[in-house]
């Protein structure tokens, strides 16, 4: 794989030339003013004036440290930093959309060097089976509940292994114990047409009643806020875009986990820092400047360096404004009068972001006495920022914003967060709440393939019957519409029904007579 | 794509498209129509992983997914019907 690695970098005509020249037929050195770490084994280079193709390609026999080497050809006269030898060279016209292809980077972004390498190839690996991996004790349970034609959920099977081991039931005696069972677990499962709602929202709802109606405590996290109680509960139900305080766990791989500096550096890299984090803006009006005063303090606490700084506002498109350098000082000077100009730097430059993933505003390391590990919590989620990162062990590393997962990770993990959070939220209230009936209200919200709120706009106001619909919000709205559109109402749920004084589909009104005429 | 599985995610569960064969089984044993199955976008993050491992899955195709961490019942096997964006 290394062998493939190409060096890549861009540079003007005129030098290009000159190394085609020059290498033709002897070993050239070619000094660029910044750092390419020796261990990096490349044998191939490439160089690109424009941007839009490669323009020479030379075979790399090493890369050096400078050290006052003779007859070089420097990128730049001053401070040379890192020596290639250049073997060979050639000219050559080639599409830059390959590169890009094969690192999904843009050339424009290319600062100094970068390192084409092949794209390593994603395998992908389904999830097995969790069947597959059961005990065959189970399993065997499983299948012998399947021949009897009961379908045994696998917690029963593995209920029923423990308790065979416990009392010695015998090879012989065992189909007998399962049949009993199953015929046990048939009788207790809901019957049909009962009503599964109406019985999962009382029993949310009255436990609901004993929450207080705001808390906003902490979460056993110095310092962090976290919504809980009813409004989180209610945040959950309504699917909002973004929860009121989003916030990750984020769980570290095996190698860092147990260190609490490689911990901190991580959560260092995850916070976001503006400018105003670690400086003071000066506005002057009356010289049309903006001065950056950089606290020397600051900048150690997040681990920064002047020079990432001033490589951020670079990239700010200030071309056209004179910037002066003094010490830990950048004075930025207009071009022309204007305030609105003014106005309009000093806000963007207050907006700066200068590290950090977006959307994350604070990180704190804390220590997991249960799981004995190091774990970052923050304020702000971005899951896929965050999943991307290196050190992060993505499996575990989780948020509440629902929303969020859905997108990154599909509409079951959005299902099995609603579940996760629910409970978590009735449990942290001290209730006790049967998960069947929060299974069936996540199952709700995700039966169409995205997550829908339980309401006016999501699940109530996709009910197939405008009566339903009347009498649930909004009444004239609905009755108008399907009067104008010809609605026909087939009366087949309960709402309905009720308006017109029918027995309703539950229960006994499910049951239909239907007689053979005899002829 | 990014550079990790999201399949490997523990609030992830195991996806598996069904063959042609088998979906019609499977609604054979259930007794209902294809759409009254539960939803899944084909816009869905693990719909494009399968996608990269079988091709293209036009909307109708059916998902089955197996549910590891269910609280009630342990392994849990549910279908769904996979839908246009």
């Amino acid at each position: 794989m290394s062998s493939q690695q190409i060096l890549v970098w861009k540079d003007t005509l005129k030098k290009v030339s000159e190394i085609l020249q020059k290498a033709k037929d002897s070993t050239i050195c070619y000094c660029v003013d910044y750092d390419i770490p020796s261990d990096i084994k490349v044998k191939e280079g490439m160089i690109t004036v424009s941007g839009k193709t490669f323009v020479a390609r030379f075979k790399i026999s090493s890369i050096k440290q400078y050290k006052d080497q003779e007859g070089c050809i420097f990128k730049k006269k001053d401070n040379p930093r890192t020596c290639i030898e250049i073997s060979k060279a050639e000219e050559i016209q080639e599409d830059i959309v390959k590169y890009e292809e094969l690192t999904g980077m843009s050339i424009e972004k290319i600062e100094t060097y970068s390192i084409l390498r092949p794209k390593e190839e994603i395998k992908i690996e389904l999830k097995e089976n969790p069947l597959d991996k059961l005990d065959p004790e189970v399993k065997s349970t499983y299948d012998l509940g399947l021949k009897l034609g009961y379908n045994l959920p696998i917690n029963v099977c593995k209920d029923l292994v423990a308790v065979k081991k416990k009392y010695n039931v015998t090879d012989k005696d065992y189909p007998e114990l399962v049949k009993a069972t199953a015929e046990k677990y048939q009788e207790n499962l809901v019957d049909p047409f009962e009503a599964v709602g109406i019985v999962g929202a009382q029993s949310i709802g009255e436990p609901g009643t004993q929450m207080t109606m705001r808390t906003f405590h902490f979460a056993g996290i110095a310092e962090m806020d976290v919504t809980l109680g009813l409004p989180r509960l209610i945040e959950i139900v309504d699917a909002r875009k973004t929860p009121s305080t989003p916030s990750m766990t984020i769980y570290l791989d095996e190698k860092i986990k147990n260190s609490e500096d490689k911990a901190r550096e991580l959560a260092s890299k995850i916070e976001t820092t503006t400018i105003t984090d670690i400086a003071d803006l000066e506005v002057n009006t009356t010289e049309m400047y903006v001065k950056i005063i950089l606290d020397k303090e600051k900048l150690k606490e997040r681990n920064l360096q002047k020079e990432e700084i001033t490589s951020k506002l670079k990239k700010m498109k200030l071309q056209k404004y004179e910037i002066e350098e003094d010490g830990y000082e950048i004075k930025i000077t207009l071009d022309e009068p204007s305030y609105k100009k003014l106005y309009n730097l000093s806000e963007s430059l207050k907006a700066l972001q200068v590290k950090g993933v977006p959307k994350i505003r604070r990180a704190i390391v804390k220590y997991d006495d249960k799981k004995k590990e190091w774990v970052i919590y923050t304020q702000g989620s971005n899951l896929p920022a965050i999943l991307e990162m290196d050190g992060v062990d993505f499996a575990r590393t989780k948020t509440n914003d629902i929303m969020e997962i859905a997108d990154t990770l599909g509409i079951e993990a959005a299902r099995q967060a609603i579940i996760d959070e629910s409970i978590s939220t009735l449990q942290e209230a001290g209730l006790h709440t049967d998960t069947r009936h929060l299974m069936l209200v996540a199952d709700i919200m995700t039966y169409d393939g995205t997550v829908q709120a339980i309401g006016r706009h999501g699940v109530s106001g996709k009910k197939a019957s405008v009566l339903a619909r009347a009498a649930f919000e909004i009444t004239s709205k609905h009755l108008l519409n399907a009067g104008l559109i010809g609605e026909v109402d087939k009366l087949n749920g309960v709402a309905e029904n009720i308006i017109v004084g029918q027995p309703i589909t539950l229960g006994t009104g499910a049951v239909n007579l239907i007689y053979k005429r005899g002829d | 794509m990014g550079k990790y599985n999201i399949l490997k995610h523990e609030l992830v569960p195991a996806h598996e498209l069904l063959s042609k064969e088998e979906e019609e089984e499977l609604l054979k044993n259930l007794g209902i129509k294809r759409e009254q199955l539960p939803k899944i976008r084909k816009s869905d993050p693990v719909i494009k992983i399968l996608e990269e491992k079988y091709g293209p899955i036009e909307p109708g195709r059916i998902i089955k997914i197996i549910r590891n961490n269910s609280r009630t019942s342990g392994i849990y096997i549910v279908y769904r019907m996979v839908v246009g964006e």
